[in-house]
C-alpha cells in the first residue's frame, strides 16, 4: 500500500465512521421517529379479513342463528374440532341446536368459514385476545360464540374500501 | 459555593467528630479509605444501573423504539428489577468446571475494573486516593481484566468460552499498546502522572488537551472501547459467533459481576478520557456563568463521553479478528507514535527545553 493511499484510507475511514454516527444520532435525537405501538394502551385496527376468533353469526331480527346445521364446516375442518347438532323444525327447516368448537385444536385455517354456505360462521378481527387461564375455556359453545353483525362496517378500512369501490366502478 | 472540596472536608470533619466520640481517632487513617471506597462502590453501582438504563434507551431511540418504560418513571427502575432477577436466579454451574478459577474469575473482573475508579478525581480534592502515579496505576489495574477473562474462558470447560478468552487476550494485548501510547503526549506536556495534576495543568494553561491532542483523544477512545470489550470490538463475547464468549457458562450473580465489570470499565475509561482530554472538573468555557460545582461538570462530561461510546456500539458493525489486528497494529499504533513525535517536536519548538 502506498504512503499516501494509507493516509487517504485512514481519513476516509474516519469520515465514514462520523457519517454513520451522525445517522444514528439523528434518529436518537428525533423522538418522533419512534414507531413502537404500546400494545395494551394503543391498538391498531386489524385488517377486516384477518383471522382472529371464529364466531357464529346471530340474526337479531329473526332471533336465531344463521346456522342450519348442514355440517359442511364440520366436514371441512381438518382437525375435526367442530361438533354440532341440528333438528328439523315444524316449518320444515333445519336449525342448529348445539355447536361446539374446540379452539385448543383449531388452527384457524378458515376452511369452515369458506365452507359455510349460509353466512353463519365468520372471523371477527377485533377479537384477537384469546388467551385463557384454563384449557377447558377453549371449548366454546354457541352461546360463547354468538356474534351479532354490527349495522355499520366493523373497521374504518373496510368503510373506505367500500366507499371507494362504487366510485371506481362509476368512473 | 458548593464544591467537591467543601463536601469532602465537611464529611471528614463529621467523621473525625464521630471518631473522637468513639475514642478511635487513632484508626482514622485506616477507616477513612474504607469509608470512601464503600461510598465509591455505592455510587458506581447506582451509576452503572443508570448507565444500563441509558444504554437501553439510547439503543432504542437509535432504532426508532422506546426502550424500557414500564418499571418506575421512564423505566428507570428496570435495571433494579433486572438486578433482583439476576441475584435471585439459580447459579447454574458446568459439572467439569475448574472450580477455583471459575469462582474467582468474576471477582477479578469486577474488582480489577472497580479499583480503577479509586484514583479518578471527581472534583478538586474529591478523590478516594490521589496517587502520584495515577495513570500508570489505572493502566496496570485495568489490565487485570484480561486475566479474569482468560480464567473464565479456561475454567468454564467450554469451547466457545475458551475461544472468547483467547480472542480477548489477543485483543487486549494489541490495544493496550495504543492506549498507553496515546496517553504519553499528555504526560510529556504536563510532566505528571497524577490525574489531579493533569487537570490542574489544564486549568492553569486555560485549554483542554482535546484541542492540541485530538488524535490522541480519538486513539484513546477507540482503544478504551476495545479494552472494555464493547462493540465494535466485542469479539471476545460476539453473541452471533460465540454465544456469550467467556461468560457463556456464567449465570446469576457471577454473570452480574461480569456485566458490572464491563460497565465499570466503560466508566473508568470514559472518566480517564474526561480527566485527560476534557478538563475533568473544569467548567465548559462558554457555560461558565452557570456556576455549577465541579463534580457536576465532571458528571456531565462523563455522561457525554459514555454516550459517544454507546453510539459506537449501536452504530458500527463488529470487526473481524484480522481486521481488528490490522486496525490496532497498522493504524492506531503508527498514529500514536507519530503523535508523540509531533507533539514532542512542537512543544520543544514552542517552549524550549525548560517547558516544565
Amino acid at each position: 500500500m502506498g504512503f499516501f493511499k494509507y493516509f487517504k484510507n485512514v481519513f476516509s475511514g474516519l469520515w465514514n465512521l462520523l457519517v454513520g454516527l451522525s445517522v444514528t444520532s439523528k434518529y436518537f435525537l428525533n423522538f418522533k421517529a419512534v414507531t413502537t405501538q404500546q400494545y395494551p394502551e394503543e391498538r391498531l385496527p386489524l385488517p377486516a379479513r384477518s383471522r382472529s376468533m371464529i364466531k357464529l353469526i346471530y340474526d337479531d331480527e329473526k332471533d336465531q342463528f344463521n346456522c342450519v346445521a348442514c355440517l359442511m364446516c364440520a366436514k371441512a375442518c381438518p382437525n375435526s374440532c367442530i361438533k354440532l347438532e341440528g333438528v328439523r323444525q315444524a316449518d320444515g327447516k333445519r336449525r342448529m341446536t348445539t355447536f361446539k368448537l374446540d379452539f385448543s385444536t383449531c388452527i384457524f385455517c378458515g376452511y369452515c368459514v369458506e365452507a359455510c354456505g349460509f353466512d353463519a360462521l365468520t372471523f371477527v378481527s377485533e377479537e384477537y385476545e384469546n388467551s385463557v387461564y384454563k384449557r377447558g375455556s377453549l371449548l366454546q359453545d354457541e352461546n360463547a360464540m354468538k356474534w351479532i353483525r354490527p349495522a355499520q362496517p366493523a373497521s374504518p378500512e373496510a368503510a373506505t374500501t367500500e366507499a371507494a369501490a362504487p366510485a371506481v366502478a362509476g368512473a | 459555593m458548593l464544591t467537591g472540596e467543601n463536601i469532602v472536608q465537611s464529611v471528614a470533619g463529621l467523621l473525625n467528630w464521630v471518631y473522637s466520640q468513639l475514642g478511635i481517632s487513632a484508626l482514622a487513617g485506616f477507616i477513612n479509605p474504607i469509608i470512601s471506597s464503600v461510598v465509591m462502590f455505592g455510587f458506581i453501582s447506582v451509576f452503572v444501573m443508570f448507565l444500563v438504563w441509558m444504554e437501553r434507551k439510547v439503543s432504542a431511540h437509535m432504532q426508532s423504539r422506546i426502550g424500557p418504560n414500564r418499571v418506575g418513571p421512564f423505566g428507570l427502575l428496570q435495571t433494579v428489577a433486572d438486578a433482583i432477577k439476576l441475584t435471585t436466579k439459580e447459579d447454574v454451574k458446568p459439572v467439569n468446571r475448574d472450580k477455583i478459577p471459575y469462582y474467582i474469575a468474576p471477582i477479578i473482573a469486577f474488582v480489577a475494573t472497580f479499583m480503577g475508579m479509586v484514583v479518578i478525581p471527581f472534583d478538586k480534592g474529591m478523590v478516594v486516593q490521589d496517587l502520584n502515579v495515577g495513570i500508570l496505576y489505572i493502566i496496570a489495574i485495568t489490565g487485570f481484566t484480561v486475566i479474569a477473562i482468560l480464567t473464565a474462558g479456561w475454567s468454564s470447560n467450554n469451547k466457545f468460552a475458551l475461544l472468547g478468552g483467547f480472542r480477548s487476550a489477543a485483543q487486549i494485548i494489541s490495544y493496550e499498546v495504543p492506549l498507553v501510547l496515546s496517553v504519553v503526549p499528555i504526560i510529556m506536556i504536563t510532566g505528571t502522572l497524577s490525574l489531579t495534576g493533569i487537570v490542574e495543568y489544564q486549568e492553569k494553561a486555560g485549554y483542554w488537551f482535546i484541542f492540541p491532542q485530538i488524535v490522541a483523544f480519538l486513539i484513546f477512545i477507540t482503544s478504551a472501547t476495545a479494552e472494555a470489550n464493547r462493540a465494535p470490538f466485542d469479539i471476545p463475547e460476539a453473541e452471533s459467533e460465540l454465544i456469550g464468549g467467556f461468560h457463556t457458562e456464567y449465570s446469576g450473580v457471577k454473570f452480574a459481576m461480569f456485566f458490572l465489570g464491563e460497565y465499570i470499565a466503560v466508566v473508568v475509561s470514559s472518566a480517564v478520557a474526561v480527566t485527560l482530554f476534557l478538563g475533568g472538573w473544569l467548567p465548559v468555557a462558554f457555560l461558565g456563568f452557570l456556576h455549577l460545582p465541579g463534580f457536576i461538570w465532571f458528571m456531565i462530561k462523563l455522561v457525554s463521553v459514555i454516550y459517544v461510546v454507546m453510539a459506537f456500539r449501536w452504530t458500527f458493525p463488529r470487526l473481524r479478528v484480522d481486521q481488528l489486528m490490522d486496525f490496532g497494529w497498522k493504524v492506531l499504533i503508527p498514529f500514536s507514535i507519530l503523535n508523540i513525535l509531533v507533539t514532542a517536536a512542537v512543544w520543544l519548538f514552542l517552549y524550549g527545553k525548560g517547558a516544565q
